[in-house]
């Protein structure tokens, strides 16, 4: 077997994961040298995004379909890590009434992401048991089935996440050294998924999913093994989140942010890891530029719910003008290293 | 004995509203492909069109209902026109993230023309009386929805299989292709489903805004989720699987708020995709999934 030498696809993604680990680190670069402290705070939130942007492309991408869930699993996450890191006394005050123990309990950060990967991961094989068996559209819908269901259990048990108020005290053991450790390993195992036997099988049941089946491909378990994958990307991000903000609350997990990340995957391009860099990085840049203009002194009279219909009103036009003028986004099929190298003919596919 | 009678209505009455917006995804979603999330923006946007016209010209509720229903004919119409036309030959995924798109500017317009708090509107409250019929009581509304949804599939039933440009529509659920081999303008089938669904959607949306009294940016997200939910679990793209997923959606609903405790009142919603979720598990294509979905047309 192939099991150490890397076909040329994959030594290919090796290279291009290296290329953006380098743009990621040329950035924290560039804000070491000459950022300013707050401009901290936006970068982190960028690479925490960037991390479910990524992990969204593991399964949406590969697989093409569209879902909406992935707010649900970074919230599981940063609910369950938030709960286990929490020091027992700090829980006295902020979860009282936490039932089963729960605010009785502390644990090594370390341990509480596992805990945490280990839950979001075990409830992603079991929605993935429903999600791995419908087609298309069913999948859609559910993935929102899901959102909707997971926050509204948030919503309503506040004894133990607290509903619409912050859960807080949780530790802030994370800084943008370790969130960019995960960012650029999150690139890596994104490029080394894609580049793989499941990943080349589930980009091939997208193409063409009954000829996918004619040659042998379990397309249930190929769809299945990509959503578990993709969970554990989201459950990292949510753990980022909850490990650096200190609080949480169950108003982020929910549409505005899904929104807000498939517009960063769509505009980059679905079907590579690059694109979701970029796609991320972009909007990232341009949300910061708009929120800038609204304060500054050229644009008068913009209030702030207004401002929040602003940025989301451009989000819209974003989604809706890459599909109708670039419908595989700015990087459609191309890796980063395939603007760099040029791929050999022969490898050229036809789509 | 009243309180089964008075369930059951219920029950009727949800499942008519879901059937009634379903019916209206379904019918874009068998024509063209197109999973259609800016449903409820259109059904929002006939409520936020009654709350101006109601304002500033009359509140006579007759002309208010007719002017619902203009408005959201043609704004589903206009969106077909700008936004889903460039993406029409489009995979489903292309598609649905377009729609999805849609959804999100529209909403976030009415935030930015209109308010985030709820504009109230409440002309059509009449509608809601409470009748006696013999010992029960009994809200008219509820009976006004039942009927005019049965009403409405009745006449799209006859439509669909007695017209012209029905069958053409039939057709084209079945190999587009082909229906324009035959000469009929692809426009004209597909504006022809975009109308049908607005006009749906201002049923509902007459409907909601008698039980609301008041829009809002969201209004129609929950409804037509829930109508997505009834698509999905009766097969996407067939329309009796829409009514009928309507319809077990309704009766899942009232079925869930009966047995849950009142404690637990706000996970409604999420027990119904639950007990949607196992019944996927068991058929995962839907209840009644059209025949071509299964092989002719993938």
């Amino acid at each position: 077997m192939t099991g150490v030498f890397l076909n040329t696809d994959q030594k290919r993604g090796l290279i291009g994961s290296t290329l953006l680990a380098i743009l990621i680190l040329l950035i924290v670069g560039a804000y070491a040298l000459w950022g300013e402290s707050y401009q901290a705070r936006i970068l982190y939130a960028t690479f925490v995004n960037l991390i479910v942007v990524i992990g969204l492309q593991t399964f949406m991408g590969n697989g093409n379909y569209a879902t909406f869930s992935h707010a649900a699993f970074m919230g599981i996450a940063a609910y369950a890590a938030a709960i286990c890191v929490t020091p027992a006394a700090m829980k006295a005050v902020s979860l009282p009434d936490a039932p089963w123990g729960l605010n009785a309990f502390e644990m090594h950060p370390i341990s509480a992401a596992f805990v945490a990967l280990a839950i979001t991961g075990a409830i992603g094989a079991l929605t993935g048991l429903f999600m791995s068996r419908l087609t298309n559209v069913s999948i859609t819908i559910v993935s929102i089935a899901i959102l909707v269901i997971v926050h509204s259990i948030f919503l309503h048990r506040t004894d133990i996440f607290k509903g619409n108020q912050a859960l807080f005290g949780i530790p802030r053991v994370f800084g943008l050294g370790h969130v960019t450790a995960l960012v650029i390993l999150a690139i890596v195992a994104a490029r080394l998924f894609r580049e793989s036997r499941l990943g080349l099988r589930l980009r091939a049941v997208a193409d063409d999913e009954v000829g996918a089946r004619a040659m042998g491909v379990n397309v249930v378990r190929a769809r299945l093994v990509a959503w578990i994958v993709s969970t554990l990307f989201f459950a990292t991000a949510g753990i980022a989140y909850a490990f650096y903000l200190g609080t949480i609350s169950a108003r982020p997990f929910y549409f505005n942010y899904v929104f807000l990340t498939v517009a960063m995957l769509i505009l980059g391009g679905l079907r590579s890891v690059t694109g979701a860099v970029f796609g991320t990085l972009l909007i990232s840049l341009g949300l910061e530029i708009i929120r800038w203009l609204e304060t500054g002194p050229t644009l008068v009279g913009v209030k702030l719910p207004e401002m929040l219909g602003l940025s989301g009103l451009l989000l819209g036009i974003v989604i809706v003008g890459v599909m109708a003028f670039r419908p595989h986004g700015l990087m459609g099929n191309r890796e980063i290293e395939d603007l760099v190298f040029r791929r050999r003919k022969t490898m050229e596919t036809s789509k | 004995m009243d309180y089964a009678i008075q369930q059951l209505l219920n029950a009727l009455s949800f499942g008519a509203e879901y059937a009634l917006i379903a019916v209206g995804l379904a019918i874009v979603f068998s024509i063209m492909g197109l999973v259609n999330f800016a449903h409820g923006e259109v059904i929002a946007f006939g409520g936020y069109s009654m709350a101006v016209v109601g304002t500033i010209l009359t509140g006579n509720p007759l002309v208010l209902m007719a002017g619902v229903l203009i408005a959201c004919v043609a704004v589903s119409l206009l969106l077909e026109r700008v936004a889903f036309r460039t993406v029409r030959n489009a995979d489903i995924t292309t598609g649905l993230l377009t729609a999805f798109g849609v959804s999100i500017i529209l909403q976030n317009l009415y935030l930015l023309l209109g308010s985030p708090r709820p504009i109230s509107a409440t002309q059509f409250i009449f509608l809601d009386r409470t009748l006696m019929l013999g010992p029960i009581h009994v809200s008219s509304l509820q009976i006004y929805e039942t009927v005019t949804t049965i009403a409405a599939i009745l006449f799209l039933t006859l439509f669909l299989k007695r017209s012209h440009l029905g069958i053409a529509m039939r057709a084209a659920s079945r190999d587009f292709q082909m229906v324009r081999l035959c000469g009929i303008r692809a426009n004209r089938v597909v504006a022809t489903a975009f109308a049908i669904s607005g006009l749906l959607a201002g049923l509902a949306c007459i409907f909601i805004m008698a039980r609301r009294g008041s829009v809002t940016p969201h209004m129609g997200f929950d409804p037509v989720l829930t109508a997505f939910i009834a698509c999905v679990l009766g097969g996407f793209g067939s329309l009796p699987g829409a009514v009928l997923g309507g319809f077990i959606l309704g009766f899942l609903e009232v079925g869930v708020l009966v047995l849950l405790p009142q404690t637990a009142g706000g996970l409604a919603q999420a027990a119904v995709f639950l007990v949607v979720a196992l019944l996927l598990f068991w058929r995962p294509d839907g209840i009644l999934t059209p025949a071509a979905e299964k092989g002719d047309k993938l």
